[in-house]
């Protein structure tokens, strides 16, 4: 018998950028007609997600809606309401779950509730037979790692494929109301007023100009932040920088930071390590400020400028200005 | 008060990986003349369980890094910050690749540093072959309150108070303990240096190392292979390399932003 391939949406997380991603990239690894997809949300929410769901390519989509979800939802009541759904599940099955923090903390945990297997961030997922054979980074993204399972039960984060899904035609759709309570000694965040100067989202930002160990110290990240502004962009920095307390950590991207697809991203001081570029989206259009001809950033930039950035920034701010 | 670090090193991110492969015959990676060193995020949670002593002399720090024996000389680095004591928990000859089973042997070696911890921290991702499982999985396996990509952790009215900012929200997590807390590298806690004499002392000193007593530990997961990859090819794969004086260079550079400023507005 078939492996299900499930996705999973988290409708209301509000640290997803892309809920439908895992549904995309289950359409993609199942097949047509194959892919099925749980939507937990709000009943408030529920009806439009399964459209979208279905134009993502789910074939069958089971709606779990608990009006006890808050607003926004807290990630034990996620946890909570997966175990209570797949607990009693004993078909063989992956489940995938969108790619980021919440996606990647509730993939491991549910794992310990389930009896399943982790297979971590992967890039990509092949059935053969019973068996997956799951390709993910390993080394900070230098290297690749491709491991296989026969466990009837896996869990995987996955982001949306380059490809775009194809829409079921008519999907199945079921309805589950469940009210499963959320632990009284479950730990509730308290969540800080958001500071008057913290920086633009990066992971959901159209352009990013963001900066590296190049640039030396935060001068060059007021010039950045001042650039960006002028863009409508975000301000990303490199792991280094942010290690340096030149950017907050929320800004960090890379293999171990966020993960950005932006139409643009502006690499201003940076040498663009593996470990770096794994967190732009490949279809990212890159272009680079840099005062080392060899810095690996000219290898994947399309756009190039050759010079220090003390020399280009304050120039290009006053171009844009005057433009 | 128990606060146990797991520590995992890394492959030097530094060094270029011109070849990485698992050794024939065996799911062991050969890492052979390639250097360790801990990584961003185990400095990150080595620094904050340092910074919790210091806070409280109460807190008893216990740092352990599982490994076989080509770990030493960096137990021997996190030996010269002074926890209360630092072991190797001896993994030689075990494969990292199943999650479910490292779990089990790290939640062994935890209950070789103390029956009962009160706080256990990790970095945000545990060595080269974990994306951040590791430590969501052992807390949930352990029964242990859980706080994921903290950035900063405190102690007030005997509970963890752990800062992290997750997506637009920026949240505070109290925790009674046992918990686990992750814990991603931030200016706030970037490794201190240690004192040379304690460096010297630390190099003299004899390297503590616990044998699991684990027995068989079943393993779902196998690794097919481990092989270096290139960046992904971008776009038609060659930068146009702007020319003339810096002037022009600049003028062109703004109108290739304006112009994809116009075709990223909504």
């Amino acid at each position: 018998m078939m492996r299900r391939i499930v996705a999973v949406v988290l409708l209301g997380e509000p640290a997803l950028t892309d809920p439908f991603g895992a549904v995309a990239a289950a359409a993609e690894l199942a097949g047509s007609g194959r892919a099925e997809a749980i939507l937990l949300a709000r009943p408030e929410d529920a009806e439009a997600a399964a459209a979208q769901a279905a134009r993502e390519g789910a074939a069958e989509i089971t709606l779990v809606t608990d009006s006890g979800l808050s607003d926004p939802p807290q990630p034990e009541h996620w946890l909570e309401l997966l175990a209570g759904l797949l607990a009693e599940d004993a078909r063989g099955m992956l489940l995938l779950l969108p790619g980021g923090a919440v996606g990647e903390e509730l993939a491991a945990r549910l794992t310990m509730r389930l009896d399943a297997v982790p297979l971590g961030r992967c890039g990509r997922i092949v059935e053969d037979g019973a068996r997956l054979i799951a390709h993910r980074a390993a080394y900070g993204g230098r290297a690749e790692l491709v491991l296989e399972t026969g466990a009837p039960r896996c869990i995987a984060t996955m982001r949306r494929p380059a490809a775009p899904p194809k829409p079921a035609a008519d999907p199945v759709i079921r309805r589950a109301d469940l009210a499963i309570p959320f632990a009284a000694d479950a730990p509730r965040p308290e969540v800080l007023p958001a500071a008057a100067d913290r920086p633009k989202r990066v992971d959901a930002a159209r352009i990013v100009v963001s900066g590296g160990r190049g640039m030396g110290g935060p001068e060059g990240f007021a010039l950045l932040r001042e650039l960006a502004d002028m863009l409508g962009a975000a301000t990303g920095a490199s792991l280094p920088a942010v290690d340096a307390g030149w950017a907050s950590v929320s800004q960090q991207v890379g293999q171990s930071g966020a993960f950005v697809a932006p139409d643009l991203y502006l690499a201003v001081g940076m040498s663009g390590t593996p470990q770096h570029l794994a967190g732009i989206a490949p279809h990212s259009r890159i272009a680079a400020i840099n005062s080392d001809p060899e810095a690996d950033i000219f290898r994947v930039a399309e756009v190039g400028l050759l010079a220090p950035w003390q020399e280009v920034l304050p120039r290009l701010i006053a171009t844009l200005r005057d433009g | 008060m128990q606060v146990v670090v797991l520590l995992a090193g890394v492959v030097d991110p530094k060094w270029r990986l011109d070849r990485l492969g698992l050794r024939p015959g065996t799911e062991l990676a050969d890492e052979s003349g390639l250097p360790r060193r801990l990584s961003p995020f185990d400095e990150a949670a080595l620094e904050t369980a340092l910074k919790l002593r210091d806070a409280d002399p109460a807190v008893r720090v216990t740092a352990v890094l599982p490994g076989d024996v080509g770990s030493d000389a960096l137990l021997r680095g996190v030996a010269a910050f002074r926890p209360d004591r630092a072991f190797r928990f001896d993994t030689s000859g075990l494969a990292p690749w199943d999650p479910r089973a490292a779990v089990r042997l790290l939640g062994l070696a935890v209950g070789a540093a103390c029956g009962c911890p009160d706080l256990v921290l990790m970095g945000r991702e545990f060595g080269d072959c974990d994306d951040g499982v590791l430590p969501a999985a052992l807390a949930e396996a352990q029964g242990w309150r859980f706080c994921g990509l903290a950035h900063a952790v405190a102690i007030a009215d005997g509970r963890f108070v752990a800062h992290r900012i997750r997506g637009p929200r920026e949240e505070l997590l109290r925790l009674p303990p046992p918990a686990l807390v992750s814990i991603t590298n931030d200016r706030g806690n970037r490794l201190r240096h240690p004192l040379m004499k304690n460096v010297m002392l630390a190099k003299r000193g004899p390297v503590e190392v616990v044998t699991p007593q684990a027995g068989a530990i079943p393993r779902a997961v196998v690794a097919r292979s481990l092989a270096v990859v290139p960046p992904p090819q971008r776009g038609a794969g060659a930068c146009r390399i702007l020319s003339g004086p810096v002037d022009a260079q600049v003028a062109e550079l703004a109108a290739y932003l304006r112009a994809r400023r116009q075709a990223a507005a909504p």
